[in-house]
């Protein structure tokens, strides 16, 4: 095992740090959600997410967006949300893969500019069980029907 | 190639993605890299995997800001059209990994491999050359069925290729056989019609006739026969398409075969 916390580079682009957490049974997800706004992080519902791919290519395009066009978001943390959902409406996208009134299973990204902010010391202020980033573990608290549904465009749906 | 043209990905890609140039055509500079563009390290799905980057230069002759939204939109389109053929039950082609429409990258996972004794890479092309010695054999003859499925598959959803040749059918190994899978959605759209389609099955035809020409009539059949069955797995409703289709091709070929006699 690499160590509980993912932690890695795009090859493209050194200049950004990427963490990325896994906890289980949280049970603050009512207050993280009503501090969204202040809160540096990309908190993620675990049903909605299958992969490490499926995550990292969102954030991939999340700093590719960022970097080459415009972010379409505040933050570098809600276009990752923005980027995991086939709708480019950002309300939409944390409505369905955002953490959700009683949502145990959360996973938290960091995004560190190594140029103008501090390293990051891991606390993402989520009460829970911190568990290793793997496909195993994502897998184990996706929700394949779920995802079905916030994976395709909303005028499908 | 061009050094220019190397440079000018290299530099967007950094020192971090080694390329390695494999084809050059009309619009498109294909290469090879060990490296995913955005896995995390020791979560590829290998040590000797490569990947495939298509990569739109910039055309000096175009106006830039016109240059640059062309190509924005070309490989939005192929990326698109590339996710949703992804989506269809049965139907073969690369997985997209990613894309930069800003500097007309699309990322694919690679496919095939290189045939024995130095017969190139496994598209179709290589393929049949490789097997010109036992060309009616059921390996080639399974094959050439499977590779008309996959145009039906493709043209009963009605989707069109737009530049069906035999080195746009690469073959990848299943145990004994060879599963086709359909590349280069470049000149790809979603079309009901059926100009379109018979216009995917006459330049195949046209590709094979030109390269194994002492063979084709036999391959050509086994392509149709494919084709037809996916059809017809659809019922009457199946079957009235593909008559449709296959009197259109006809049309085609005629068409085709007039131009050629006026030269
Ligand atoms: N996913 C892939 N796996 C393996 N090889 C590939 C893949 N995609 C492309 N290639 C190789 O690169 C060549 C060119 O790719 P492609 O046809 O997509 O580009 P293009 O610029 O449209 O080419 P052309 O103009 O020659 O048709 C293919 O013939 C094939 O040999
Ligand atoms: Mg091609």
């Amino acid at each position: 095992m690499a160590g509980i916390v993912l932690k890695y580079k795009i090859p493209q682009f050194q200049e950004y740090t990427i963490h990325v957490q896994k906890y289980n049974n949280v049970t603050n997800s009512s207050e993280l959600r009503s501090k969204l706004a202040e809160l540096p992080f990309a908190y993620i519902d675990s049903k909605t997410v299958i992969s490490v791919e499926q995550l990292s290519s969102a954030i991939y395009k999340a700093i590719l967006e960022t970097e080459y066009n415009r972010m379409r978001t505040r933050t570098i943390h809600s276009e990752c949300i923005l980027s995991l959902s086939p709708s480019s409406n950002i309300g939409d996208a944390l409505n369905r893969f955002g953490i959700k009134e009683g949502t145990t299973d959360i996973i938290v990204i960091k995004i560190i500019e190594d140029s103008n902010e501090e390293p990051y010391d891991g606390n993402a202020s989520v009460d829970g069980d911190l568990v290793p980033v793997s496909d195993d573990e994502f897998s184990t608290s996706a929700d394949k029907e779920i995802i079905k549904t916030v994976c395709i465009p909303c005028d499908k749906l | 190639m061009s050094a220019e043209i190397i440079a000018s990905i290299a530099d967007v890609l950094t020192d971090n993605i080694p390329l390695t140039p494999i084809s050059q055509g009309a619009e498109a500079v294909v290469f090879t890299s060990p490296v995913h563009p955005y896995l995390p390290k020791n979560r590829t799905d290998g040590d000797d995997k490569l990947y495939i980057l298509k990569y739109r230069p910039e055309k000096k002759y175009r106006h830039p800001v016109i240059d640059k939204t062309l190509t924005k939109h070309r490989t939005l389109g192929e990326s698109r059209l590339l996710a949703k053929l992804r989506l269809i039950d049965g139907l073969n082609v690369p997985k997209l990994i990613g894309c930069d429409p800003y500097h007309g990258c699309i990322w694919l996972e690679f496919l095939g491999e290189d045939l024995p004794n130095g017969h190139g890479f496994s598209n179709l092309k290589n393929f049949l050359w490789m097997n010109a010695s036992d060309p009616y054999s059921d390996l080639v003859r399974d094959t050439m069925i499977n590779v008309g499925k996959q145009i039906g598959l493709m043209h009963w959803n009605d989707y069109c290729h737009g530049d069906l040749t035999t080195s746009n059918i690469v073959l990848v190994r299943a145990g004994e056989d060879w599963q086709p899978y359909l590349i280069d959605f470049g000149l790809g759209s979603i079309s009901t019609l059926v100009e379109d389609k018979g216009v995917d099955l006459y330049v195949l035809e046209r590709a094979i006739i030109s390269t194994h020409s002492s063979f084709a009539n036999r391959y050509n059949l086994w392509v149709l026969e494919g084709f037809k069955s996916v059809f017809e797995s659809h019922g009457k409703a199946g079957l009235g398409k593909y008559k449709d289709l296959i009197r259109r091709f006809e049309e085609v070929r005629l068409r085709g075969r007039k131009r050629s006699m006026i030269g």
